[in-house]
């Protein structure tokens, strides 16, 4: 039965040779149950930690733990109804595929003709009856992981825990395996928490995305929410590629008219957000995805350096008029050679506005509320 | 064993200012010569203490010159060790100890490889360290303190005195070679035995040991072989003639008027056989926990 997972100012410190070093600093927050929920960040970020808390492997140094209205944070992780998949497999290599799925449920005593059942059952759902027999050193990378994946299923556990279960394996076995790992979550009553550095993954699996930065929660908001609406720069550079572009730029005040200047660009903006602002650098973020050939109110002049074909997209990366570093990203950039000029556009209401500490001012329609912004 | 040695001697080895036709011929050039070393300082007196051990010093001895080609093979210096010297008991002494010697060495060389991978503890470097230290020690450095040890908890001449030198001879390698082997046992695997519901206990038995088979058993063989040919530890630890274990009784023999070089000869054969039985059965177990812990 899925449980939520609540965690309230869990700390996390490591002391080695009289310095200590916090992994995780007062993380507080709620993994709603049978949600399927992504840890992300680089690394050192806190995330294998956070996740070897919830396993019970790691007890936190303060703070509490629980599964829905049961504290667990001093339980071991024989106690606690979990499973686990690791980044390095961690399959037994002295047990066959059937003695390695069914390790979990032997441990817990199922009779065998149940255990066998279940591991039928495990191996149809992952594709990998035809290796039950086999010993995993006789199986491919991508296969080892169906038979991990496999272990964690047979023990319908509360909370599935997947430790970047996929960083070793080639990019076309990510893409099956993400599929795979949703198919599980979908036939599973579980919680499922997935830890990971490749946005990417987190962004296309999960039903929210935990993003943490130096052990401290940056961002919890499902996966669209962190694109269109990031809470800082460091948000908006890490989630996204390419990563969002980031332009200079100040703030100027004429009487009651702010303006939000660039090198090229010229935003009227709303008084409101930016009082406390006037004359102040900031940044402005913009998503490749977001720069056009053709529509847009403002414009940005990049020079264009290397040209990447996506399918039937094009990732220009280039520099802008001042040589701040600029992608952008569109079908329409078919016709750009390298060391071509071209102007891209964009709407106001595209544009993320932060201060100088990396902190979100304002974003996207609350740039463009006609009522506010006065241009004249 | 052989592949990568030849590779050391250069196999392929491109970006050499040698032709790779040279070195192949260098290369066969050099394994013939070490065969022939090995064949001359192994192979031949291995051959000559059977040739002398099955065949009746008579016939050895005939024409005042060492006959060595085997002509008729007798069971006659056997018998003669049978009946005339204490030959069966050394042996069961030697079994005894070298057994005792071996399980002792090979549990604590586990347990400490075990801890010294998976916990930390103040002074884990300095305590790994000393096992190194400790190896370098010859056994007779060891034996005189030991005496005195031994003297004093009056265990002098006791199975138990003589397995506790043995082990203490054999373990710092074993608990290094354990140590070095528990390194490579992803700990990942017993995380997930626990998750799984597992006790630390039961993953021990059930996932870490059938995963460290290759190095214990390594361990088991080395400590055996350490015990089995000890001569300095017995000699000092055991006094009275029925505790002698076999090496040390054989070299008595050769004081005897009664004992030749045939049952000489016969004796060396018989502490041949345990050692060779284990390098026949175990050798592929000796060669993976050897290779992870870099001597290959």
């Amino acid at each position: 039965m899925a449980r939520e997972i609540t965690l309230d100012t869990v700390r996390k410190e490591y002391r080695t040779a009289g310095a200590t070093h916090v992994a995780v600093d007062d993380l507080s927050l709620s993994i709603p149950e049978g949600s399927f929920t992504t840890l992300v960040g680089p690394s050192g970020c806190g995330k294998t930690t956070t996740l070897r808390m919830i396993a019970g492997l790691e007890t936190p140094t303060t703070g509490t733990l629980s599964f829905g209205e049961e504290d667990v944070t001093n339980l071991s992780p024989q106690e606690r109804n979990c499973a686990m998949v690791f980044q390095s497999i961690a399959l037994y290599p002295h047990m066959s595929v059937k003695d390695n799925i069914g390790y979990g449920l032997r441990v817990q005593g199922v009779p065998s003709d149940v255990r066998d059942e279940r591991i039928e059952e495990a191996a149809a759902t992952l594709q990998i009856t035809e290796q039950l027999e086999k010993m995993p050193a006789e199986l491919s990378g991508g296969q080892q992981q169906r038979v991990a994946l496999g272990s964690a299923f047979v023990q319908d556990p509360d909370v599935l825990l997947l430790d970047e279960p996929m960083s070793d394996l080639d990019a076309k076995l990510k893409a099956e395996l993400r599929v795979e790992v949703q198919r599980l979550h979908q036939e599973l009553d579980a919680t499922v928490v997935y830890v990971t550095h490749d946005q990417t993954e987190a962004m296309t699996m999960s039903d929210q995305v935990i993003l943490l930065n130096n052990g401290q929660l940056e961002q919890f908001a499902p996966p669209g929410e962190l694109f269109d609406n990031p809470v800082s720069q460091y948000v908006a550079e890490f989630i996204g590629t390419p990563s969002t572009n980031l332009l200079p730029a100040t703030i100027t005040r004429t009487g009651d008219r702010y303006t939000l200047e660039g090198e090229t660009f010229s935003v009227p903006v709303p008084p409101r957000y930016f009082a406390d602002h006037a004359e102040a650098s900031v940044t402005v973020g913009v998503r490749p995805q977001y720069l056009s050939t053709d529509d847009g109110d403002h414009e940005l002049e990049i020079e264009a350096e290397v040209i990447e074909q996506l399918g039937t997209e094009f990732v220009v990366h280039g520099y802008s008029g001042d040589g701040t570093p600029v992608d952008a990203v569109s079908s329409a950039f078919g016709d750009v050679e390298p060391g071509d000029e071209f102007i891209a556009r964009f709407d106001a209401a595209d544009l993320f506005v932060f201060d100088t500490n990396g902190q979100r001012i304002c974003h996207g329609e609350q740039l463009t509320r006609r009522d506010e912004v006065r241009t004249t | 064993m052989t592949r990568s040695a030849l590779t050391a001697l250069g196999e392929g080895a491109a970006g050499s200012l040698v032709s790779q036709q040279v070195q192949r011929r260098v290369k066969r050039a050099a394994v013939i010569v070490i065969a022939a070393l090995v064949a001359v300082f192994v192979t031949v007196p291995v051959y000559v203490m059977v040739a002398v051990a099955i065949q009746s010093p008579t016939a050895v001895f005939a024409d005042g010159n060492v006959n060595l080609l085997v002509t008729a093979a007798t069971a006659r210096n056997f018998v003669v060790l049978l009946e005339e010297t204490n030959t069966v008991r050394y042996f069961i002494n030697s079994l005894i100890v070298t057994a005792s010697s071996t399980l002792l060495s090979t549990a604590l060389a586990v347990g400490a490889g075990y801890g010294l991978t998976r916990f930390e503890f103040a002074g884990k470097t300095l305590a790994a360290r000393a096992v190194l230290f400790a190896y370098m020690f010859s056994p007779i450095v060891l034996a005189i303190p030991l005496y005195v040890i031994f003297y004093t908890l009056g265990l002098l001449d006791s199975y138990f005195a003589l397995t506790l030198a043995l082990t203490a001879i054999s373990a710092p390698f074993t608990i290094w070679l354990m140590w070095q082997y528990f390194q490579t046992v992803p700990i990942a695997i017993e995380e997930s035995a626990w998750v799984r519901g597992a006790s630390r206990t039961r993953t021990i038995w059930e996932v870490v040991l059938p995963v460290a088979r290759p190095g214990y058993i390594s361990a088991a063989i080395f400590s055996f072989a350490v015990a089995w040919n000890d001569f300095t530890m017995s000699r000092v630890v055991m006094s009275s003639e029925e505790m002698y274990t076999i090496t040390v009784g054989a070299s008595l023999f050769l004081d005897r008027v009664s004992i030749g070089w045939g049952e000489t000869m016969a004796v060396s054969l018989l502490i041949c056989i345990p050692p060779f039985l284990i390098a026949v059965f175990l050798q592929n177990y000796l060669l993976q926990g050897f290779s992870v812990g870099g001597l290959e």
